[in-house]
């Protein structure tokens, strides 16, 4: 290998580290309060989005189905439901449990329902679907009514010769479908302005970041021009005069990076454990990120941004000095 | 070796530094660039540096035209020449040894290369034992031979040197003309701007000398 001098650039990135042991401090201090800040709002985010998927999966639509649907036609309809694109679960809820779900509701009425027991329940069954896409709704919902008279169409060919009474026969076996048709829109808005929220957020402090950074290494750039002018009257290239500065931002980067890393993760741990014995979430079934499972992304987040705030600030900020 | 065509510099405020200078210095030669301040004597030294570019003319460089050489070759002409400046310009943290091996890194010289030619160059401006030193503990005069070892090092066919006897003390400023005396009977080209009147007188060198822009005089051994 042909010595190229890198070595010594590298060495030179360490040494103005300790060299330079104010402006260091200052650079890793400041670059540790925007991190911190970018860390918070990470962790918030990545909560609030991970909450809004939860409560997503939780919505859905209840396919009622005639009384008459039999057996094979309940599980073709099932399967074909579970098929359909954006579905997350199928679960089948029987003439009883949909009874029992009215009791519930009434409690001390119970009395006035138990004409209903057996051969008098009224209530349909019904197939409780929830989708993994709310915007998908509206399609699946079409997708279901096609399959439940496509279902509906296939038995009746087979059974013509049955002369089964005109009035039991329904175009389809599905009665009917509910769903909250305001709650779901409104969730889609609700869910969509907080991610735009969320990424307008991140965009300012990743600026404000950039901003307040940049200015640091200017400062330390400014208060070494001196050194970088002889650097060029000697003969030294841009390169070999930026080399030491990106490589001192890198380090004080990952410097940062690893104790806001530190910071951020005792602070969230101890936020999560509060906030998640609280009643409210467990009444609603909602369960917060623990920090490993965010841990990773952080990490990435932050050594991306050490590193490469540390190069372009050091890139930006150097230019000036180096049309000499 | 420096070859001046028909060179002007205005300003971009206006002022005209040098107007129409045309002139010489061969391979070996010792040459002043006389003239009071303001007279265009360190115009005519940025030009050569390349800190400058000319407004009219040609300045030709070891052969070479560098009147229209991109920025990115800058660096690879300074290499070819040492510089030395009234102010010293050593790097403050960095010891005497640092700050001359440091010219050499930039070259890209190997290590063992670097171990061998710092200790020689510094004996020969006589501070070997100032090697672990940092510039602020030294003398002007001690810190002038620094910055005199460091335009060395990396074996330069010319140095050039602005005012390099400016700060110092009339003793200390000989030393440093022998040391540059020395240095031009191995071979190497100096060319000093100056307008240190004995030191010219004494040395009995060539004297280019500007005025207002203009070169007035060109004398094979003058006198200020």
């Amino acid at each position: 290998m042909r010595y190229n001098g890198f070595s010594y650039l590298i060495g030179e990135g360490f040494s103005n580290i300790f060299k330079n042991k104010k402006s260091t401090i200052i650079s890793i201090m400041t670059m540790i309060c925007t991190m911190f800040l970018f860390g918070i709002f990470f962790a918030i985010g990545v909560n609030v989005n991970s909450v809004l998927e939860q409560v997503q999966l939780k919505q859905g639509m209840q396919v009622f189905i005639w009384d008459e649907t039999t057996e094979e036609q309940k599980q073709k309809l099932e399967t074909e439901i579970k098929a359909l694109d954006g579905v997350n679960t199928v679960v089948f809820k029987t003439k009883q449990e949909a009874l029992d779900t009215f009791k519930t509701m009434m409690k001390d009425k119970e009395k006035f329902l138990e004409a209903y027991e057996g051969e008098n329940n009224i209530f349909p069954a019904s197939f409780v679907v929830t989708l993994t896409n709310l915007e998908k709704n509206t399609e699946v919902q079409d997708e279901i009514r096609r399959i439940g008279a496509k279902i509906a169409t296939e038995g009746r060919n087979q059974e013509v010769d049955l002369q089964i009474e005109e009035s039991t026969q329904h175009d389809s076996i599905i009665k009917e479908i509910t769903n909250s048709d305001v709650v779901i829109p409104t969730l889609i808005k609700i869910v969509k302005g907080i991610r735009i929220t969320i990424g307008v957020i991140f965009i300012v402090l990743l600026i404000i970041s950039i901003t307040i950074i940049s200015n640091t290494i200017k400062l330390t750039v400014h208060a070494r021009r001196k050194e970088i002018s002889i650097m060029k009257y000697v003969g030294a290239t841009n390169g070999f005069i930026r080399w030491p500065f990106i490589i001192e931002g890198i380090i004080i980067g990952v410097i940062a990076a690893v104790i806001t890393l530190l910071i951020v993760g005792l602070l969230y741990d101890f936020v999560i454990q509060t906030v998640e014995s609280s009643e409210v979430l467990q009444k609603i079934n909602i369960t917060l990120l623990g920090f490993t499972e965010i841990a990773k992304t952080i990490s990435i987040v932050y050594a991306v941004l050490g590193i490469g705030i540390g190069i372009i600030g050091s890139t930006m900020s150097m230019k000036k000095y180096l049309e000499v | 070796m420096i070859e001046f065509k028909n060179v002007s510099k205005i300003y971009e405020t206006g002022t005209e530094a040098v107007h129409d200078a045309t002139f010489t210095i061969d391979k070996g030669e010792f040459a002043f660039l006389v003239g009071t301040s303001g007279s265009g004597k360190s115009t005519l030294i940025k030009l050569i540096l390349k800190e400058e570019e000319a407004t009219k003319g040609n300045i030709i460089i070891n052969s070479k035209d560098i009147t229209f050489l991109k920025a990115k070759r800058i660096p690879y002409l300074r290499r070819s020449m040492g510089v030395v400046f009234q102010d010293f310009r050593l790097l403050p943290d960095k010891t005497v040894y640092e700050n001359v091996a440091f010219a050499m890194y930039i070259v890209k010289a190997t290590p063992k290369h670097i171990r061998r030619n710092v200790p020689m160059v510094l004996s020969l401006v006589g501070l070997s034992n100032k090697a672990r030193c940092y510039p602020n503990e030294l003398s002007g005069g001690e810190q002038q031979r620094v910055a005199l070892a460091r335009a060395l090092v990396n074996n330069p066919s010319m140095i050039i040197a602005d005012e390099p006897t400016g700060n110092l003390d009339p003793e200390t400023a000989w030393e440093i003309m022998n040391l540059l005396n020395e240095i031009n009977a191995r071979g190497t080209t100096v060319v000093m701007a100056t307008h240190a009147k004995d030191i010219v007188n004494k040395m009995k060198k060539r004297v280019i000398q500007i005025d207002k822009g203009i070169i007035v005089r060109d004398d094979k051994k003058g006198g200020y």
